[in-house]
């Protein structure tokens, strides 16, 4: 601890690199887990929305409806007019409001939604019913939200794995910044541990107060990083407005679950004791 | 419990520091070594603490060839061995009691025993007062008393000194020999080396001398 506070620019200056490191794998582990709760949901709410031609008349859509809710896979099916398609766009979309009001026609199909049964489905099985249905001339096109939600997913996939390349190439620079600061801290104590080594202390001796020094580094950085990521999921969102709409809820934050949390915190540690345990085996050699 | 057989040691050609030194120190002896500067004095110390190695000979200490042990059981040696170096070694950055205690914080002592271990070394050398002061702000003799009480905390079996009086008014050397002399009494092996005739004298035991790197048994009448 004495050490820590002797040579306390270059531990700052050290705690920062780590700090950063972490903020940006905390950014994007907090982006990743946002997409898969949606992508979760998505596939909570399995749902295929049949779209129909305009200008069909209610028993041609009565006749789909029907086949649609016949299939042993359809649990429930509602059917979704023009109107209230504009509608629900409204209220989704309050910015988009004006550009939809400015078109004079209602460019929105009617609709059938059809909740499925089992959201565990193959996705084999709902592509061969949504097959049958769409020979039907009256069926002009198809919405199934488990694409979306692979695709939500993969991207949620993408987002992470981008966030553990970028964090990664931080977290190396953050190991060499922890070894190159022991290094100095060693060469500051040469003649401390040279007396040490005269009166008979074991390299094990010399050497753990130089590791508990990494160690709590990287500790300290990764939990400082936890409360900037913190911070940026509270202030984010106001700094931005309501100027995403509901693109916010997709690339919104979510905090880390604690098991990240932890795993973050545990390799700042292992952060810290390898580059302290790097720096000792090439300068402190016994 | 220190023995040398045929050690030769060169730092740099064509000189030779020690020049086939032969020795046996038995266990509670109290000898000196003495000899002009340069003769070979500090580094016949430091190759028994193995701070030097010697270019080619054994040294075995308590039955054991120290020059065979790997790096990492030296430290094992060095616990039973007191050192007083020539440029006392202390941390500036610590105070005393931290310089004396160093040396039972690495065998792990309790802290109570560490306390009243250091006070007991400090008292020995008459520096219990400044126990809380910095190096700094002793005198040289002062220092050179810290690091005498460093050597002695541990009780050690082996005592080595490098001039441990040469900043020492001549009464306090003559105390710091008396209290090497006590040590000794306990059964300490004690190596000094001196440039002190005088003291030598008034003290007696055992001299060698060192010349040109080639240790003599001399008799100091």
């Amino acid at each position: 601890m004495n050490s820590l506070w002797q040579f306390k620019i270059r531990h700052v200056f050290s705690l920062t690199i780590i700090c950063l490191s972490f903020v940006i794998v905390g950014v994007f582990l907090s982006m990743s887990n946002n997409l898969r709760f949606r992508a979760r949901e998505l596939s909570k709410n399995l749902m295929v929305v049949f779209y129909l031609h305009k200008d069909l008349t209610a028993s041609e859509r009565g006749l789909i409806e029907d086949e649609i809710r016949h299939s042993p896979l359809v649990d429930s099916v509602r059917a979704v007019g023009p109107e209230e398609a504009s509608e629900k766009f409204i209220e989704d979309f309050p910015e988009l409001k004006d550009i939809l009001l400015n078109l004079n026609i209602n460019p929105f199909p009617p609709s059938i939604e059809a909740s499925l049964k089992d959201p565990g489905l193959p996705t084999e099985k709902i592509l061969q019913f949504i097959t049958e249905v769409k020979k039907n001339s009256g069926v002009e096109d198809v919405q199934f939200n488990r694409e979306w939600a692979e695709k939500i997913r993969s991207l949620g996939r993408l987002t992470e794995a981008i966030g553990f390349f970028l964090g990664g190439i931080l977290v190396l620079a953050s190991f060499f910044i922890v070894s190159n600061v022991i290094k100095l801290n060693v060469l500051a104590r040469k003649s401390e541990i040279e007396i040490l080594r005269l009166v008979g202390a074991t390299n094990t001796f010399i050497r753990i107060p130089f590791l508990l020094e990494g160690v709590i580094l990287g500790v300290a950085g990764s939990c400082l990083s936890l409360l900037v990521v913190f911070f940026l999921i509270k202030l984010f969102p106001l700094y931005l407005g309501s100027s995403l709409g509901a693109l916010q809820e997709i690339v919104g934050f979510r905090y880390l679950t604690q098991t990240q949390v932890l795993a973050l915190i545990f390799g700042g540690g292992c952060v810290g004791f390898l580059g302290s345990l790097s720096s000792l085996a090439r300068f402190l050699r016994m | 419990m220190i023995e040398l057989y045929h050690v030769w040691k060169q730092y740099q050609k064509p000189l030779w520091a020690l020049s086939d030194v032969n020795l046996s120190v038995t266990r509670g002896e109290f000898c000196f070594i003495t000899g002009p500067s340069g003769s070979g004095k500090s580094t016949l110390l430091k190759a028994i603490y193995r701070e030097v190695i010697p270019t080619e000979g054994q040294i075995i200490i308590g039955g054991i060839n120290i020059q065979r042990i790997p790096d990492h059981k030296i430290c094992a040696i060095r616990r039973q061995m007191g050192i007083v170096f020539q440029d006392f070694r202390l941390l500036f950055h610590k105070r005393v009691f931290d310089n004396v205690s160093i040396a039972l914080r690495v065998l792990g002592a309790p802290p109570r025993d560490m306390k009243r271990k250091t006070f007991i070394a400090l008292r020995m050398v008459n520096l219990q007062q400044r126990l809380w002061d910095y190096p700094s702000q002793l005198s040289y003799g002062e220092q050179q008393r810290v690091a005498i009480a460093r050597a002695i905390v541990n009780n050690p079996r082996i005592l080595l000194a490098d001039e441990p009086t040469g900043n020492l008014d001549p009464d306090l050397a003559h105390e710091i020999f008396g209290l090497f002399r006590v040590i000794n009494k306990q059964g300490t092996t004690v190596i000094i080396c001196t440039h002190d005739k005088e003291l030598i004298r008034r003290f007696g035991g055992r001299v060698l001398y060192l010349h040109e790197g080639k240790l003599h048994e001399k008799d100091v009448g």
